[in-house]
């Protein structure tokens, strides 16, 4: 490549932390989302813990993956010829897709479910994407709680499904594809194939599947472990089966145990991240980290990390109350 | 709460149109609108999903509005829906 000068550009390269656009900061073996041990929260049953700190990809979440994946999918089938973008999301993947959306110059509609929280859903206005809050339960008979999601599948089958692309995370193995060909790989190479655990919430659940499909090809033994929310949750990202459809692409051939989490744990676990070890986390990783507590076996355990706190601001706020405030 | 009443009958204060949309776009298109009207008035809703005969009346009962009619043209599904519970 030539600047406009036509001067060469400057080549890429990841040792350096240069590159030509934002895309090429997607994660791989090459450029890995770091490994960060925990030394304070994490107990000692379940041995050498580390989380993967998928917020410092470049759109913010393990969802950038998937997105990109996902995007790519469908170009490469011709299906975004002349299509925009729709799909049902939490937050993390629409604001994934909507970045990668944006950069194509494809437009992106997104159905958002209850619980997503205010700077979620300006974020992805912000990127010029256009919102549709669906209430869960928009479809009691049907679809008790995946209201999103239906309306999201109603959308692309309107006009004769001729408008609209869905990538369809919940459905989609291009999903699964990205962890198994990127998050996998570099978790195995990240702890010199040492990995014993691997710990992850329920949600889409390509990255359970899709990791964990990955390392026990590298070795039956290792222990993959789902986190699960309880109904009536406020962990977004992730799903409680017991109120939402499985989705199509969980592979549970992989998944070894299924540990349930409340909300508090995991807040107050979110919490203890964020003062004792400075990980600024969003709810879903002290899920995940509570659940790890519970382990035994110890060797290296890794679990995922998929967001930061910083979109859940208004979250912790209420949780925190008066604390922080001077008392005078 | 499901009454027999004919357009004729009532003034309809605006008319959606979701022919050929699918289930639950009708019913989250007639949320938004019934929620831009006042309180009695009404919304004459067209649609031709089969589904809508089960879903519309589920959307006005979880809204405490009222279903004032469902009229079947062939494909064609015309409902009558006023904002709010009357009598």
């Amino acid at each position: 490549m030539t600047t406009h000068l036509g001067t060469p550009s400057l080549t890429s390269d990841a040792s350096l932390r240069r590159f030509g656009d934002i895309r090429e900061l997607l994660p791989d073996v090459a450029n890995p989302t770091p490994l960060v041990r925990l030394n304070h929260v994490a107990t000692a049953t379940v041995g050498d813990f580390y989380l993967k700190l998928e917020w410092l990809n470049p759109f913010g979440s393990i969802k950038d993956r998937a997105a990109a994946y996902l995007i790519d999918g469908l170009r490469e089938r011709g299906q975004l010829v002349r299509r925009e973008l729709v799909e049902a999301s939490s937050g993390n993947t629409a604001i994934a897709l909507a970045a990668l959306a944006a950069l194509g110059g494809t437009r992106l509609t997104v159905t958002i479910p209850d619980g997503v929280p205010e700077e979620t859903k300006v974020l992805l206005r912000m990127l010029g994407a256009e919102v549709w809050e669906t209430p869960d339960d928009l479809c009691p008979i049907d679809h008790p709680k995946d209201g999103a999601i239906a309306l999201a599948r109603s959308l692309a089958a309107s006009e004769g499904g001729t408008r609209y692309a869905m990538p369809n995370q919940y459905e989609n193995p291009d999903n699964v594809r990205a962890h198994y060909e990127t998050t996998g790989p570099e978790i195995w190479r990240q702890t010199d194939g040492r990995v014993g655990t691997f710990i992850a919430g329920l949600g889409t659940c390509g990255t359970l599947t899709g990791v964990g499909r990955y390392l026990k090809q590298q070795d039956p033994a290792i222990r993959v472990v789902a986190v699960e929310p309880q109904p009536g949750h406020r962990l977004p990202g992730l799903k409680s089966f017991a109120e939402a459809k499985e989705p199509g692409i969980l592979d549970r051939s992989v998944i070894d145990d299924v540990i349930r989490v409340d909300d508090e744990p995991a807040y107050a676990m979110t919490e203890r991240l964020w003062r004792e070890e400075a990980l600024m986390a969003g709810p879903s990783t002290g899920a995940i980290v509570h659940a790890a507590n519970e382990l035994t076996g110890g060797g290296v355990s890794v679990g995922v990390s998929p967001d930061s706190g910083r979109t859940y601001a208004s979250y912790f706020a209420e949780r925190l109350g008066n604390q922080g405030l001077p008392h005078i | 709460m499901t009454h027999q009443a004919s357009a004729a009958d009532l003034a309809v204060a605006d008319t959606l149109d979701c022919s050929g949309l699918l289930c639950p776009l009708p019913v989250y298109k007639t949320a938004l609108s019934i929620a831009k009207l006042a309180d009695g008035d009404v919304l004459r809703l067209i649609t031709t999903d089969p589904g809508a005969l089960k879903d519309i009346p589920a959307m006005a009962r979880q809204r405490n509005d009222t279903l004032l009619s469902v009229e079947e043209r062939g494909a064609t599904q015309i409902f009558l829906i006023a904002k709010g519970a009357t009598q």
